[in-house]
């Protein structure tokens, strides 16, 4: 006998047995279970209850040693001091410390650096924010005095000398470029700003480092401390971060030459760097071979800083 | 003897290490949130920033009869500290690697243990979840009138509430994941800022998951040392007493 040949399934049909498959699939499980001897549950338990006790004594060492000073203090005001000690003694220095809290800075900025690209654009903006930045001078803000006497030296160039440009040199030599870019402090506030200027590239094409050198130690003499004393400002910025369409040395905020308290007559904005790369009143630039000083890295922050 | 078999041994060590985690990633992030807070009303005389976690830890510094200087109160409990931008950055990053290294071994226990399919909502959640509240709803009144008061008949492994807090946490957990990266990197990983609106968007989704995250261990903890002995013990030995279709399931 010849058997009927069945009928082939429908497309809906053929989605329904799917979607079965998938439910069949996901649907929970009936609990299983396991036959057992006293003796070998109190066994594993006492070995599953030390490894979970070794492992608390294990974390709440480590997390006093990663404890900054002040929280410390503030928590276990009487014994602060003498846990301390009692760390130091299994090897958990404050020492220590710091350069491993320093080597988990450097693998994230380590990942950033992965992550970036020199061709990505930073997202920009059709219009500014209509609020006013923030000025977030770390020190005092300095006054006009420095103005009239304001140059950018630039040092380190193939040339082998040493420039002094004037504002008026900068603002006419160069193409202006204006761009709305996002300026996201390592404090957390943020402010879409209209800047303008010339582009870094620009001024490096212009006045091209000296072969070998990646970096720009990037300096404002005249930026004051908080109590309004001298405090030179600095940051580091590896050349191609500064070769990037989007550096700009900003001579205009807000379409009009930057203020005071913005970093009259020039500073930079790198909208891919953490607000704090972004120097006010730059006053010199000397291209280096080697990672120039950056100041809040010495004060415990990343030194590369990458959006 | 016969037990059940109850949670995968990555999961249970990925559970317990997301305690101190969490803890860390809290203490750090408040620090970090202290530098710019991003809810904020406009400046008064002691809360020059307007700062609501100022007001909020002025007000519990009060009930709790705090007396001095109580503007950081909170910050002072709550996390490693005002004025400790720097500190709390790098630990914030140190244990947001551990976490999302711990996040991903949970996954991994889910998956290798097959308890994913207990944590997948079904069609009978509704009616299961509001047959729980009305049981937790009517345990005090009848242990104080000491009537009985049966448990609702649960066929797997979690009741619906269980269930969609449990599922909740982990994707809750990939929210604040994201948000974070949204936030640590809005310029390389700008199609990211996007989903969040802008960087403000990413910052306070950040804060929401915190909140969520945080706010889910205290009912969890109460609910799991309420429910004994057995069932804290599964989550480090892996094995319950507690075996369905006998007297004590």
């Amino acid at each position: 006998m010849v058997e009927k040949r069945t009928k082939r399934p429908t497309a809906a049909e053929r989605l329904a047995t799917a979607l079965g498959r998938v439910g069949a699939a996901a649907a929970e499980r009936p609990e299983t279970t396991r036959e057992t001897t006293r003796g070998a549950l109190a066994a594993r338990s006492r070995r599953d209850f030390l490894l979970f006790g070794a492992s608390v004594v294990a974390t709440a060492v480590a997390g006093w040693w990663l404890l900054p000073e002040r929280a410390k203090r503030t928590w276990l005001p009487g014994a602060a001091d003498k846990l301390d000690t009692l760390a130091a003694r299994v090897g958990l220095t404050r020492m220590q410390r710091e350069a491993n809290l320093n080597r988990v800075l450097t693998f994230d900025d380590d990942v950033a650096e992965a992550l970036y690209s020199k061709q990505r654009r930073v997202r920009t903006y059709d219009r500014p924010d209509p609020r006013p930045l923030r000025n977030n001078y770390h020190g005092r803000t300095p006054g006009p005095e420095y103005l009239p006497e304001w140059r950018l030296n630039l040092t380190g160039l193939a040339s082998g000398r040493s420039e002094s440009l004037a504002i008026d040199e900068l603002l006419t030599r160069f193409a202006r470029h204006d761009m709305n870019t996002r300026l996201v402090c390592v404090e957390g506030w943020s402010h879409v700003t209209a800047w303008g200027g010339l582009r870094f590239a620009d001024l490096l094409a212009a006045y091209p480092p000296a072969p070998g050198m990646r970096w720009a130690a990037m300096r404002s003499e005249v930026s004051l401390s908080a109590s309004g004393a001298p405090e030179a400002y600095y940051v580091s910025i590896d050349l191609e971060t500064a070769r990037h369409p989007q550096a700009l040395l900003a001579t205009h905020h807000a379409g009009a030459p930057l203020t005071l308290a913005h970093g009259a007559p020039l500073r930079l904005v790198a909208p891919m760097k953490l607000g704090l790369k972004n120097i006010k009143a730059l006053t010199h630039i000397a291209y280096t071979a080697d990672e120039p000083a950056d100041y809040w890295n010495e004060r415990g922050y990343s030194r590369y800083d990458g959006l | 003897m016969r037990v059940a078999n109850k949670h995968d041994g990555l999961v249970r060590a990925a559970h317990w290490v997301h305690v101190p985690l969490l803890l860390g990633l809290i203490a750090s992030g408040l620090a970090i949130y202290w530098a710019a807070p991003v809810f904020r009303h406009a400046p008064t005389p002691g809360n020059p920033r307007g700062d609501y976690l100022v007001d909020v830890g002025r007000a519990l510094a009060s009930w709790f009869g705090a007396t001095g200087e109580t503007r950081f109160w909170l910050y002072e409990r709550l996390s490693v500290g005002p004025m400790q931008l720097a500190n709390a950055l790098r630990l914030h990053w140190l244990f947001a690697y551990l976490y999302m290294a711990c996040g991903a071994l949970y996954i991994a226990g889910l998956v290798r243990g097959g308890g994913w399919r207990a944590l997948l909502p079904r069609a009978t959640d509704p009616a299961e979840a509001l047959a729980m509240i009305r049981y937790y709803l009517g345990v005090i009144p009848h242990a104080l009138a000491r009537k009985p008061w049966p448990h609702p008949m649960i066929a797997g492994k979690y009741n619906a509430l269980q269930r969609s807090a449990y599922l909740a946490m982990p994707l809750v957990g990939a929210l604040i994941v994201l948000s974070g990266w949204a936030m640590h990197h809005p310029a390389t990983l700008g199609w990211l800022e996007r989903v969040f609106v802008n960087y403000d968007g990413a910052r306070i989704v950040h804060f929401a998951c915190m909140v969520i995250l945080g706010g889910f261990m205290i009912p969890h903890v109460v609910l799991a040392i309420a429910d004994g002995w057995d069932t804290l013990r599964s989550m480090v030995t892996g094995w319950s007493l507690r075996v369905k279709g006998t007297p004590h399931g």
